[in-house]
């Protein structure tokens, strides 16, 4: 029975994987987009250091923090832009009408994109992190790094598909996805550690599920064992269980109240 | 024991709060941003009817009718307000994912094809998704593929298929399940003539061949003549008629077309009831009410302005009965 309910939902990852692998060009645009940031940090972290700036941290475990962080952001596959559309075009209707619960095959769709695109997104983490800066960070950190930072954006994608949900409401769930996108950049640290910013930004994020996102798996590389291990995945296991109580609460009160656009 | 109904509603009814359309001016869409006015529309308002298992029924009416809703209903995506609803012996809302293994459902203007994979890719998910056994699923993909005519179609990618091959596998995709019901929604809406037909054609024989129960919603009379035997008519929700097709255009508009051959190059027919179409070339049409006028005495008529050297009598297009249907139900609605 479970590996009947698992197998329907695992059809979902593939199909959605074989999806990812047919919009290349889309994933090939992230690539691009990476490498240019990284690029573009990398020659202000050097500047900054020849310039004689303070800098708290080593430049070149700061392009390589920055690298995990977009990693583990750009991962995510931003779900919330399908779901919300699939609302406004009535399609929903079809996910509605399966025997199968529609939030978990929303999210099994996710990480199935995810799965495509955590790899290609990694390596290009990697190469232009290596490229940008002539220096690897301990393998050990790494072998850290990549575990947490895919369980971190599994956990992002769940998040979208409860801002993805809100379209039931609001239609366009747009500016949702912005105030939360710069809470992310702010309070998860995306471009420094968070230990860069002031003391009441740190206090505020303690309470929000950002830094266990992206600042605490990033940290490995900077060597600063801000978190142990257990710790984060401890702090993981909390926040999934977060999202997931929202995410299906959310489609609760969805379900109750759904009108289907368009009749 | 099966249930003896297909479906079965019983003062069925369903509301929806809209927001109110909004005024003009300053004060009022600034009170706007703190209190939005909504109103309650009723979609669908004490439906009640059955259908029997096999019967392929039209359910027809204008647009906000409420159809749509009355599907979504039996399908077990929208609650229902108030009343009762059985489908295949399930109560849609409280037993959708049961009920879902045994009905199928095609809406003309959505997707459940993923639009980057050919549809076999859906096909296969779906093999999943109803928990059908892996060899059965396969020889059911080939036995409906070879009965749409899907050939090549089913490993194109969807978004180069034309809109009536990609209707073909949403419908394909929606029988992979052998389910017992079927429910359209405006499944030829868009399509040309001979897609059209193709796909009258196959739902057709599909629930003749299978004995699935079919409840069609459309505007396109075709589609309910060709494929229907029995109509349900609603407005505002309401039920308005219940019948056989053929019984419609006989009991609801008492109006015949007549075409008459003559040898008079025209025919003057000025009779009550008598709305002469075109007259000229030997060749008179008209539309004649038989209850004002009988159709003798419109023969007599004719015959003694020239000889009739043919004569054609039709029932009026299904189009312009249910126009009138639609025009006269708004001010009561009339029993079944």
């Amino acid at each position: 029975m479970i590996a009947t309910q698992l197998a329907k939902y695992a059809a979902f990852s593939r199909i959605a994987a074989s999806q990812a692998r047919r919009e290349r060009n889309e994933l090939y645009g992230r690539m691009a987009f990476f490498a240019v940031i990284l690029g573009v940090f990398s020659s202000l972290w050097r500047a900054v250091e020849e310039a004689g700036m303070p800098v708290a941290a080593d430049p070149k475990s700061l392009v390589w923090y920055l690298a995990a962080t977009e990693w583990i952001l750009l991962s995510a596959p931003p779900i919330h832009i399908e779901i919300q559309e699939a609302i406004r075009r009535g399609d929903v209707v079809y996910r509605l009408g399966h025997p199968v619960s529609y939030v978990v095959a929303e999210l099994a769709a996710g990480l199935g994109l995810l799965a495509v695109r955590a790899p290609f997104l990694g390596l290009t983490a990697f190469f232009c992190a290596f490229a940008f800066t002539g220096w690897i960070p301990p393998l050990t950190a790494l072998f850290i790094v990549v575990p947490f930072g895919f369980a971190a954006s599994a956990v992002i994608t769940a998040l979208y598909l409860g801002i993805g949900l809100l379209a039931f409401w609001l239609q366009d769930v747009a500016p949702v996805y912005w105030v939360w996108q710069k809470l992310m950049f702010v309070l998860g640290g995306l471009m420094l550690p968070l230990e860069l910013y002031p003391a009441f930004v740190r206090r505020a994020a303690v309470f929000t599920p950002f830094p266990s996102l992206l600042a605490a798996p990033a940290s490995f590389v900077l060597g600063t064992n801000l978190v142990t291990p257990g710790a984060l995945a401890g702090r993981l296991a909390f926040w999934s269980g977060v999202t997931a109580c929202a995410v299906s609460w959310i489609f609760r009160r969805a379900a109750s109240t759904v009108t289907i656009n368009g009749g | 024991m099966p249930p003896a109904a297909a479906v079965e509603l019983n003062q069925l009814s369903k509301s929806f709060r809209v927001r109110r359309a909004r005024e003009t001016g300053v004060e009022t869409r600034v009170r706007d941003l703190f209190r939005r006015d909504t109103q309650t529309v009723v979609a669908v308002d004490k439906l009640s009817f059955a259908i029997a298992p096999g019967e392929r029924v039209a359910f027809i009416g204008p647009n906000g009718a409420g159809k749509s809703t009355t599907l979504k209903m039996l399908a077990g995506i929208l609650r229902p307000d108030a009343g009762d609803v059985r489908v295949l012996g399930f109560v849609p809302s409280r037993q959708r994912r049961q009920l879902a293994f045994q009905i199928g459902t095609v809406f003309g203007q959505r997707s459940q094809l993923w639009y980057q994979l050919p549809p076999r890719d859906t096909f296969e998910l779906l093999g999943r998704v109803y928990e059908i056994d892996p060899g059965e699923h396969r020889r059911r993909i080939d036995t409906l593929s070879s009965v749409f005519a899907l050939g090549a179609l089913a490993t194109t990618p969807v978004r180069h298929l034309s809109l009536g091959e990609r209707m073909r596998c949403e419908i394909v995709a929606s029988l992979l399940h052998s389910p017992r019901m079927l429910f359209l929604d405006e499944p030829t809406i868009g399509l040309d003539v001979s897609a059209k037909a193709m796909i009258r054609e196959l739902l057709w024989t599909e629930s003749e061949r299978e004995r699935v129960t079919l409840l069609l919603t459309s505007h396109d009379t075709g589609d309910m003549e060709r494929v229907c035997s029995r109509a349900i008519v609603i407005n505002h929700g309401r039920l308005l008629w219940d019948g056989p097709i053929s019984a419609l255009r006989r009991s609801y508009l008492k109006a015949k077309r007549v075409t008459l051959w003559s040898d008079a190059d025209r025919l003057e027919l000025t009779l009550p009831g008598v709305r002469v179409l075109s007259s000229g070339s030997y060749r008179t049409e008209l539309d004649i009410s038989l209850d004002i006028t009988p159709l003798g005495q419109l023969v007599d008529a004719a015959l003694r302005q020239a000889s009739i050297r043919d004569m054609a009598i039709e029932d009026a297009p299904l189009d312009d009965v249910i126009r009138a249907l639609y025009a006269t139900a708004s001010s009561a609605s009339v029993p079944s």
